[in-house]
């Protein structure tokens, strides 16, 4: 088959692809190749699946009615993944077999779970789960709905989440609501280690344990064990982690965990080997140019897979967050239908994530490591009562990044202050203790926000 | 599109918008049952300020709005024929993406994202309701081309007086 514009993806940067290119070009035929078999869904969803409080039918980004209107051709579902490319040809070659000639194709497959080599893991353990998809979701569920149906309501099940970041962290929530004992595993000597620091972390752990959630930073595991014919996981040994003399880490075995169920959230990494094989640039990610365009001619990419350039650091690498893909989905179909007005100069972090309906965590910009800390100047603010971290960094009188635990008022605003770059010396001076405001910007800016620029920017 | 200018020049900070808006969003439609019965939601515009300087904020309905870019559960929208952005809040997950993202911290989370409808989801007719209450000019409600404003905007300066 042959099309106009062939995009192998079908999530944040896919979607707002399309939307740009049905802006431009009302009739070119628009072909959209995914290996799951569901409409667009937000991927973040899949732990509030778990949790109960969305399903596939709630969750989805795009209606049935959308792929009409924009006569799109859905080819979805197990073998439909983009395998191979060829620039030179335009040809696309998905598992099945299909072979598909486009005019321009957009890469937008996101990110994929990597799972290090774990001793003793099986392949295809019936229960031990990714968590980065629908189908991974609803697979628990299943398997838990399975359990309680063969050995009992009252069966324990028993969940390890190896991986403390935000993926593992939001799928320990979501299990909390359907297992008995929910522990978490992560190497680092806190949670969440890339959004918060140490104090920071410490109080959202002891809020997880009011939840039944176990956090066990500084653990991890070595070994799976697993039922005599490798189908079922039934526990891990733990290790602790430790640090010699010389700052290294080793580890030590000091116990062993059983359960019924294991996630594995160590990390993702980009989904680009497609892209990667047919010769495309990277760096550690895709390198696109201002249109989203690869090293390819006419081949595109958006959203996790893609090399960011960080417009406050500076730095190049994948930012695999929704808004930004988003933002990058639609310049790469502007460019790709002939609007070349829009361009992609990069962007910098801004990431939500909540826990058990008591903690919102909002984080934007710089986020230093803790080595890095001393070139910034922080304020915090920390009322443990209420279970509020905030957290400002700034450096040569600009704001750089921020955490919002639990006050997430103005945020927003303080996301446009690292934005716009408005510096300091124009806001009043207590505008980090208390939420910002939008009369706390200077008054050229307020009244350029309130008046004009409806255009919204991306992000 | 229209939409709802905000003049921090003529604005008294009596906080009726505020009120017009529950009023206009509760079940009955009637001030005091929305406030003392109902226990309905606050109005989803809020003043800042104080009676030196305030102004009424308000979901601006962005073009390309930031928040429904970063919504990652598919709730806010934007009506591709009336550009209104909406919260199905059936779908929000209440994650607060759109709280970080707004530039004008027009979107709060109260259980769901909370934010201005234009009144158009049946609770009003004609004007929002915010700038119908207005009593002193400090809202209203125009097709936002860049004249109209300009024109308004010496106005309430006194410069078109």
């Amino acid at each position: 088959m042959a099309v106009k514009y062939l995009v192998l993806g079908n999530s944040s940067a896919a979607c707002a692809a399309v939307d740009a290119i049905r802006e431009n070009d009302p009739e070119g035929s628009i072909t959209m190749c995914s290996p799951e078999p569901y409409n667009a869904y937000g991927t973040p969803l899949v732990s509030y699946v778990v949790k109960g409080t969305s399903t596939l039918e709630t969750a989805y980004i795009r209606k049935e009615e959308w792929y009409q209107r924009h006569k799109i051709t859905r080819l979805f579902g197990p073998g439909k993944a983009g395998v191979k490319l060829d620039a030179a040809a335009h040809t696309v070659t998905l598992e099945d077999g299909t072979q598909i000639e486009y005019e321009k194709c957009l890469v937008a497959t996101g990110s994929v779970p990597f799972t290090p080599p774990f001793k003793g893991l099986p392949e295809n353990a019936l229960n031990r789960f990714t968590f980065l998809t629908m189908d991974k979701a609803l697979g628990v569920n299943a398997y838990i709905a399975k359990l309680k149906e063969e050995k009992g309501a009252d069966y324990p099940v028993k969940a390890v989440v190896i991986g403390g970041g935000l993926i593992g962290g939001k799928a320990a929530e979501g299990l909390a609501y359907r297992c008995d004992s929910v522990t978490v595993l992560e190497f680092a000597p806190r949670m969440l280690q890339a959004v918060l620091d140490d104090k920071g972390s410490a109080m959202l752990q002891d809020k997880w344990r009011e939840h039944g959630v176990t956090p066990m930073p500084g653990y991890t595991t070595e070994l799976i064990y697993t039922n005599n014919d490798g189908t079922l996981v039934t526990g891990c040994n733990l290790v602790q982690v430790k640090y010699g003399d010389d700052g290294k880490p080793y580890t030590e075995q000091v116990g062993s965990l059983e359960c019924n169920i294991l996630i594995t959230a160590v990390g993702v990494r980009p989904n680009s080997a497609i892209l990667v094989e047919a010769g495309a640039e990277q760096g550690r990610g895709i390198i696109c140019d201002k249109h989203m365009a690869t090293s390819l001619p006419d081949v595109y990419a958006a959203g996790d897979l893609t090399s960011v350039h960080n417009t406050l650091t500076g730095g190049e690498a994948p930012l695999a967050l929704w808004p930004n893909a988003n933002a990058q989905g639609r310049v790469a179909g502007c460019a790709m239908s002939g609007d070349m007005e829009h361009t992609y100069n990069g962007s910098f972090a801004i990431n939500a994530v909540g826990f058990f309906d008591d903690v919102s965590i909002l984080s934007c910009g710089v986020n230093p490591r803790d080595n890095e800390m001393d070139q910034y100047e922080v304020k915090l603010y920390v009322d443990e009562e209420k279970c509020q971290y905030v957290r400002f960094v700034c450096k040569d009188g600009l704001l750089y990044g921020y955490i919002l635990m639990n006050r997430p008022d103005g945020a927003g605003i303080y996301s446009q202050v690292i934005r716009e770059r408005i510096p300091l010396s124009e806001l009043p001076a207590d505008v980090f203790e208390r939420p910002i405001q939008e009369l706390d910007l200077p008054m050229y800016f307020r009244k350029r926000n309130m008046r004009k620029g409806f255009d919204g920017g991306e992000a | 599109m229209k939409r709802i200018y905000a003049f921090e020049e003529r604005c008294l900070n009596c906080r009726l918008c505020e009120v017009a808006c529950k009023t206009a969003h509760s079940k009955s439609g009637d001030t005091f049952k929305a406030y003392m019965l109902e226990n309905a939601l606050p109005g989803r515009v809020h003043v800042e300020g104080d009676n030196q300087l305030s102004v009424a904020v308000n979901c601006r309905h962005c073009s390309h709005p930031n928040c429904v870019s970063g919504c990652i559960s598919g709730a806010l929208s934007k009506d591709p024929v009336t550009g209104i952005v909406t919260c199905d809040t059936a779908k929000c997950v209440a994650c607060r993406t759109c709280v970080a993202m707004c530039p004008f911290g027009a979107v709060t989370v109260i259980e769901k994202a909370h934010k201005c409808d234009l009144c158009t989801t049946g609770h009003g007719n004609g004007d929002p309701a915010c700038v119908r209450a207005c009593i002193n000019g400090a809202l209203i409600f125009v097709e936002s081309d860049e004249e109209q404003v300009k024109a308004v905007e010496d106005n309430v300066s006194g410069r078109g007086l």
